[in-house]
């Protein structure tokens, strides 16, 4: 049999698919154990941050993030988590994409500190663009709107920030041990 | 007699998390999940669309008879909401801070409006089990991205069991891993040097063993799903 045949969307092995997998497992884990333990608002970004730009690290394909995202979206909605129903799937999808679409601009960004933290904070903020449309549709002023996503979503940005920031040192350590590709390997 | 107290049931609370299953007959666990979601989007606008104080207090009462008819109680209506108590305080906050007592009433009907949007996915998740909405899913979603969605429901118990043990043998090598040194950030080192770096090690070794596993069975290699047969298998070997 053909050693790397493409399983998913014409891009991802088998094993790579499965690895992105396990990535948005852990993301509903963790998402698990913190809702239990914590009531910190938009810490959940954390360890989803985490995970999705490690995802990136792991697997440096365009779209792994984002089937990460999906994942972790479909599954956590189907367990009830969150309290957005459906809504979930977007804020888990919207920072995947963002992360995603950074890679794509700069490929070496899982190993860099500053790009992750910065990219971190910024899709962690997206997060937003759901409750801006809800707050929108209620007929809330533009003003108070605004307002409104700024304190949500500052925490929500320290902790995506915090976590993405975790990132490069691991990623370089697996480089470093051969279990990931490094940036010298030829990737999409 | 002493044992009375002992004998009695327990009051048990309904749900331990949002949005949990509840396991209870009622007409709304017996409407299919497509009528659920038709009446959520149908309620959803009605909850976007109201403004008058009359109007809202109908489709909160709708709302309250539609949670009640999924034989839902107020502990589990609690713990659904509480999550937007924050949210709440902050709308009506920001509009009493723009407009004094005259924001009061705009503020509060936002917040409730927006408790009342949520309120039908609430229900369709306490009311519809994971079994459905996978088979659900099945008809909807590609085979190759369910089969993913499914190893991710199936790892949830293993890797969370691997976390366990991980954390427990790094524990016990000096690693501050124990959920009260956890909440000091300085702990954090360990959490992804000793816990995340394992696991990691784990889910690339669990990666490749299965995606060989599941290749040399064939799987993958047509574009329908397709279904490991020994049997076939022998016949096309001559054993059989």
């Amino acid at each position: 049999m053909e050693k790397n045949t493409t399983f998913l969307w014409n891009r991802f092995t088998l094993r790579e698919a499965l690895l992105l997998g396990f990535c948005a497992t852990f993301i509903v884990i963790t998402r698990a154990a913190l809702r239990m333990k914590l009531g910190l608002p938009g810490h959940s970004m954390f360890f989803m941050m985490f995970f999705i730009v490690l995802a990136r690290g792991c697997v440096p394909k365009l779209g792994a993030s984002t089937l990460v995202g999906l994942i972790a979206g479909v599954v956590s909605f189907m367990l009830g988590m969150g309290k957005n129903g459906p809504l979930i799937m977007i804020n888990f999808v919207l920072p995947a994409l963002f992360v995603d679409g950074a890679a794509f601009l700069y490929p070496l960004l899982p190993a860099r500190l500053m790009p992750c933290i910065i990219v971190g904070a910024l899709a962690s903020a997206t997060k937003a663009i759901t409750g801006v449309a809800l707050d929108f549709l209620m007929g809330v002023e533009e003003e108070i709107i605004v307002q409104h996503i700024l304190i949500t979503t500052t925490f929500s940005s320290l902790f995506g920030a915090a976590g993405a920031a975790l990132v490069p040192s691991v990623v370089r350590r697996l480089q470093a041990n051969r279990l990931i590709p490094s940036p010298g390997d030829n990737h999409r | 007699m002493k044992n009375d107290s002992r004998n009695r049931p327990k009051k048990v609370r309904s749900s331990d998390y949002a949005c949990q299953f509840r396991e209870v007959d009622s007409p709304v666990h017996r409407m299919g999940a497509g009528w659920k979601l038709l009446f959520g989007m149908v309620f959803c606008a009605a909850a976007i669309s109201v403004r008058e104080p009359w109007s809202v207090g109908v489709v909160a009462l709708v709302g309250a008879v539609y949670y009640g008819a999924a034989r839902l109680t107020l502990w589990d209506l609690w713990r659904d909401v509480r999550f937007f108590l924050i949210q709440m305080a902050l709308i009506i906050g920001l509009y009493f801070y723009k407009y004094g007592m005259d924001g009061l009433w705009p503020g509060t009907r936002t917040s409730i409006q927006i408790v009342l949007f949520f309120i039908p996915g609430m229900v369709f998740l306490r009311t519809t089990q994971t079994s459905q909405l996978m088979r659900g899913l099945r008809k909807i979603v590609p085979y190759r991205l369910a089969f993913l969605i499914f190893i991710c429901f199936r790892f949830v118990p293993v890797f969370a069991r691997d976390i366990r043990e991980i954390a427990m043998a790094q524990r016990i090598r000096g690693a501050r891993l124990s959920p009260r040194e956890l909440l000091n950030p300085r702990s954090w080192r360990d959490l992804f040097h000793c816990l995340m770096i394992p696991l990691i090690i784990r889910a690339l070794k669990t990666a490749d063993e299965a995606s060989l596993s599941a290749e040399s069975r064939g799987f993958g290699i047509r574009p329908e799903r397709t279904y490991y047969d020994p049997e076939g298998v022998r016949r096309v070997k001559g054993e059989g």
